[in-house]
């Protein structure tokens, strides 16, 4: 079998691997300035979780899957719940209602309890996407270059946990 | 931006909405109405922007015609699609019943249009005493976006309630395919 990946177009690849550190950034940006400027957790999350489906799409789905740490993204998956937790029962242990931000002990309470919020929300946001994206893929089999293969549907995709080989 | 610019651009950007989504419905393969669903949601946040919402366009851009359209495309690639049909819009697939039930809904749905008040007439309630109380105390806080001052800050319960959602998104999708392993 010598059938080239789809994937291979150096095009896409270029392109994806040029553009993946700016979009990032750019998410990034739109999660931690949420107080000032447009966006908050929920977009800056979807932004950043797009660059991982982008360079997956670009250079392979199973090999990003792969690269990622399953154990990172579980934590990024309950961070949200529990620091927005964290930080409404902090604003009822100091006196004040479930939620009240300005009775924090820090300079600019609600600016900054609020920023913790935030980067909550994009944590899991970002990582429950990532999530959907990985567990949808695992039926995914990676298309091949040659197009008589496919015309006559010969090629069945191939279900990893069929392969067996991952965890 | 002038609002005779303004106003063609939004008639310009509504009428490739209406267009998209219409071309949406009728398109007979699903990869071209995954596709052409993805510029539909991308006009709609420009619209959005256009209205002065820049984080719901944001947001549009990003879950609509971004992440939804991947996981449409992952979904799709896993099923089968005729090859030998090349037709864009096969008139057979579109049923004359479907169209007067979805022509009636949108009918009845604009008969309520005259009932809106004008866009940013300033009796209506987003301009109540709660809307100024919002932007002076938000600014007060130093909380510049008065979008996300609103979400965390005086809606905190339910921006809470919506990252449980998002939480038992993937608890929910991780037990429905029976995996323990997120990645």
């Amino acid at each position: 079998m010598t059938r080239a990946p789809f994937t291979d177009s150096p095009v896409v690849t270029t392109t994806v691997r040029l553009l993946a550190p700016f979009v990032l950034t750019y998410g990034l940006f739109t999660l931690f300035h949420g107080t000032t400027s447009v966006g908050g957790g929920f977009q800056g999350g979807v932004v950043a979780a797009a660059t991982v489906i982008t360079v997956a799409f670009a250079l392979g789905i199973r090999q990003t899957a792969e690269w990622l740490d399953g154990r990172a993204l579980a934590a990024l998956v309950v961070a949200g719940p529990l620091v927005f937790g964290a930080v409404a029962l902090a604003g009822v242990a100091l006196g004040g209602a479930f939620l009240q931000l300005d009775v924090l002990p820090v300079p600019k309470a609600t600016v900054y309890a609020t920023e913790a919020v935030e980067v909550g929300i994009g944590a899991t946001v970002a990582a429950v996407v990532v999530v959907l994206f990985v567990r949808i893929a695992d039926g995914y089999a990676e298309p091949v270059a040659d197009p008589s293969a496919d015309a006559d549907g010969a090629v069945r995709p191939v279900r990893p946990a069929e392969v067996g080989s991952d965890d | 931006m002038t609002a005779g610019l303004e106003a063609a651009l939004s008639v310009v950007l509504l009428a490739f909405v209406l267009a998209v989504a219409a071309f949406t419905a009728v398109v007979r393969d699903v990869l071209t109405a995954v596709v052409v669903f993805a510029a539909y949601s991308l006009g709609l946040a420009m619209v959005w922007v256009l209205y002065r919402a820049p984080d719901v366009g944001l947001t549009e851009a990003a879950v609509g015609a971004g992440v939804t359209t991947a996981l449409f495309l992952l979904a799709i690639s896993q099923t089968v699609r005729p090859a030998s049909e090349r037709v864009l819009v096969d008139r057979r697939s579109v049923r004359p019943r479907s169209v007067l039930v979805a022509g009636a809904a949108t009918g009845g749905l604009l008969l309520t249009v005259p009932a809106l008040p004008p866009v940013g007439a300033s009796e209506t309630p987003a301009f109540g005493s709660v809307a100024a109380f919002y932007l002076t105390d938000a600014a007060a806080r130093g909380v510049d976006n008065a979008v996300t001052a609103v979400l965390v800050v005086y809606r905190g319960f339910d921006t809470f309630g919506e990252v449980a959602v998002v939480f038992a998104a993937a608890v929910a999708v991780l037990a429905v395919l029976g995996r323990e392993v997120v990645a």
